[in-house]
């Protein structure tokens, strides 16, 4: 019972992560309907800026080597910052690898090859920058919190109920906001029919960036919630997610925003669930879920299908 | 500063911006490629390593034990890419190459956690069939020869028409009587026979295999090939595949900026020059 349980709340906090990984996939895929391979190197830059802000210094490797913020920022302050700055650095991946194409009107494999470049050349620049070791954030970032929980005879870190309280704050926001403000139904309208959308006078362009700038906020504050949580494994740890946040993504279903929280939990628990003595083929479950969801259900557990028109 | 070694493997690159072209044609992104490039350099390791009926009497691997390893290459990378390809390819738009990245990274997490293949540390002491570079590069430049004129010879056929169609606009080929399924599948399997077929060479000349032939860089670096090159012609891959291989040679200072440059070109690329270096256009003039 008590194994059980402590499956349950391990998978769900890892689950929460892959959510909100897939969730930052699905805002900028239900808008433009292209897939921003950029995400997972912006959650490596949200770690990254996460770990400055509460005063780390750079590494002997990296082009910055010894280099620190003047000032140690108390952790959650950091990562709202980390989030803001990675709002801002998607804001500029759209600039560059997306709008252009969009003004053209060029086919969507373009931009998923676009933004496979922004996000190959923020990597290594981060790479370049603080070098290729990992980085711990500090253990006491939490301040006063105990580090480790007991419920009902699991045990939980208390950086785990964090990110599982941040991932249902986040999905209760935006899904509040999608629904009932005039911003989100304007943003679901573009996602719809982006023509007509401009026609009622809704500034589609604006609704992109907007899209843009929450899904990099979403990667930002995962990335440093999971530098906080498992430490930060070198500049490619982003990657790893962000593939796995792919996976998770087909899984729900293409634009689905339940969806991205279904297949962020589903591939979570099934995670957790692998025995310990296969646990290096644990990376391997989040793409056999992909490959069983396209041979039984293409438009994901939630999505809806495609109709195509002639 | 061109010895053999770098020639080599600037004629593996070339081969890997074909394979990477091929679906590229019928408007498929895979990034599969290092992953059947690893698929058939495994197959090369394990029988010349494992089976000592291979190996034979000489100091030099048998040829005929190679030529059987490049058939059964050939024939696993077909395998596994209908098993992905059946499924994958009946859907429109950018499954295959979400499916692709995911086949690449079952193949590295299998790969490493299979004591049977070497598990993290790979496979050594791969024997050579051949006394020097120079072997490598004929058995490459035969294999980049046959190749390129397959790709010709498909160019002018009908199949190379109703490439381009599908690429164009799937659903107004599929209007016209193309099977557009068909031809998606055609390629992506001639995309993995071809890397698995540079596996086994390139796993033969590196003497070592391991997992991390398949890694997400390989795949970026693949690409850039093609980006590079243009993906009108297959000229365009085989020339980004030659160049972008001996950039970080010829250029040594940029060795840490190397993957940054990689990056920046897929990344400007469509952007700047969106039918790559070497277009129809340009070949007219060049070739009249």
């Amino acid at each position: 019972m008590d194994v059980l349980l402590q499956i349950l709340v391990n998978g769900l906090s890892v689950g929460a992560v892959y959510a909100l990984f897939a969730l930052g996939y699905t805002l900028v895929f239900s808008v433009l309907g292209v897939i921003n391979f950029a995400h997972g190197a912006l959650f490596t830059l949200g770690a990254y800026l996460t770990y400055l802000g509460v005063g780390g210094a750079v590494g002997s490797n990296g082009a910055l080597a010894g280099w620190a913020l003047p000032l140690a920022l108390p952790f959650p302050v950091a990562l709202l910052l980390a989030g803001v700055g990675c709002a801002g650095a998607n804001l500029l991946v759209e600039a560059v690898a997306f709008r252009p194409l969009r003004r053209r009107h060029a086919e969507p494999l373009l931009y998923l090859i676009t933004s496979l470049g922004a996000g190959v050349v923020l990597v290594n620049l981060l790479q370049i920058a603080f070098g290729a070791e990992g980085y711990a954030l500090p253990a006491d970032a939490l301040g006063d919190l105990p580090p480790m929980l007991t419920l009902a005879g699991a045990r939980l870190r208390s950086v785990q109920l964090l990110l599982l309280l941040v991932c249902a704050a986040v999905m209760t926001v935006l899904t509040l906001w999608l629904e009932r403000s005039r911003g989100g139904r304007a943003l679901q309208a573009v996602s719809e029919d982006a023509t007509t959308a401009r026609l009622l006078g809704i500034d589609s362009d604006a609704m992109v960036r907007l899209s843009f700038a929450l899904s990099g906020l979403l990667a930002g504050l995962s990335g440093g919630l999971v530098g906080l949580s498992v430490s930060i494994a070198g500049p490619y740890f982003g990657i790893v997610y962000g593939l796995k946040g792919l996976g998770v993504l087909v899984l729900g279903g293409l634009g689905s925003v339940p969806g991205a929280l279904l297949g962020g939990l589903v591939v979570g628990l099934a995670e957790a669930a692998v025995p310990g003595d296969l646990s290096g083929l644990k990376d391997a479950v989040a793409f056999a879920f992909l490959f069983a969801i396209l041979l039984l259900r293409p438009q994901g557990l939630l999505g809806r299908a495609p109709i195509t028109k002639v | 500063m061109l010895d053999g070694s770098l020639l080599v493997q600037m004629l593996i690159g070339a081969l890997l911006g074909l394979s990477v072209y091929l679906p590229l044609a019928a408007g498929q992104l895979s990034l599969a490629t290092p992953g059947f490039m690893t698929v058939g350099g495994y197959v090369a390791a394990l029988l010349s390593t494992r089976v000592a009926a291979l190996g034979g009497a000489e100091p030099l691997y048998p040829l005929p034990s190679l030529l059987l390893e490049l058939l059964l290459a050939a024939v696993v990378a077909l395998a596994l890419a209908l098993l992905v390809g059946l499924p994958v390819l009946r859907l429109r738009g950018i499954y295959l190459a979400i499916a692709t990245i995911a086949l690449n990274e079952i193949l590295r997490v299998v790969l490493l956690n299979n004591s049977w293949t070497g598990g993290a540390v790979g496979i050594f002491a791969i024997p050579q069939p051949f006394g020097d570079p120079l072997g490598y590069l004929a058995a490459l430049a035969v294999l980049l020869l046959l190749a390129g004129a397959t790709c010709q010879a498909i160019a002018r056929h009908p199949l190379g028409r109703a490439m381009a169609a599908v690429r164009d606009d799937e659903l107004a080929a599929s209007c016209t009587g193309i099977d557009s399924f068909r031809i998606k599948l055609l390629a992506f399997a001639a995309s993995a026979v071809l890397a698995a077929l540079t596996g086994v060479l390139a796993a033969h000349f590196f003497n070592t295999w391991n997992a991390r032939q398949g890694s997400f860089d390989a795949s970026i670096t693949t690409l850039a090939f093609v980006v590079f090159g243009g993906s009108r012609h297959w000229l365009g891959p085989v020339l980004g595949g030659l160049v972008l291989t001996a950039l970080p040679e010829l250029l040594r200072p940029v060795g840490d900026l190397r993957l940054v440059v990689f990056g920046a070109v897929i990344l400007l690329g469509p952007l700047l020059f969106p039918q790559g270096v070497v277009t129809p256009a340009l070949l007219q003039r060049l070739l009249p």
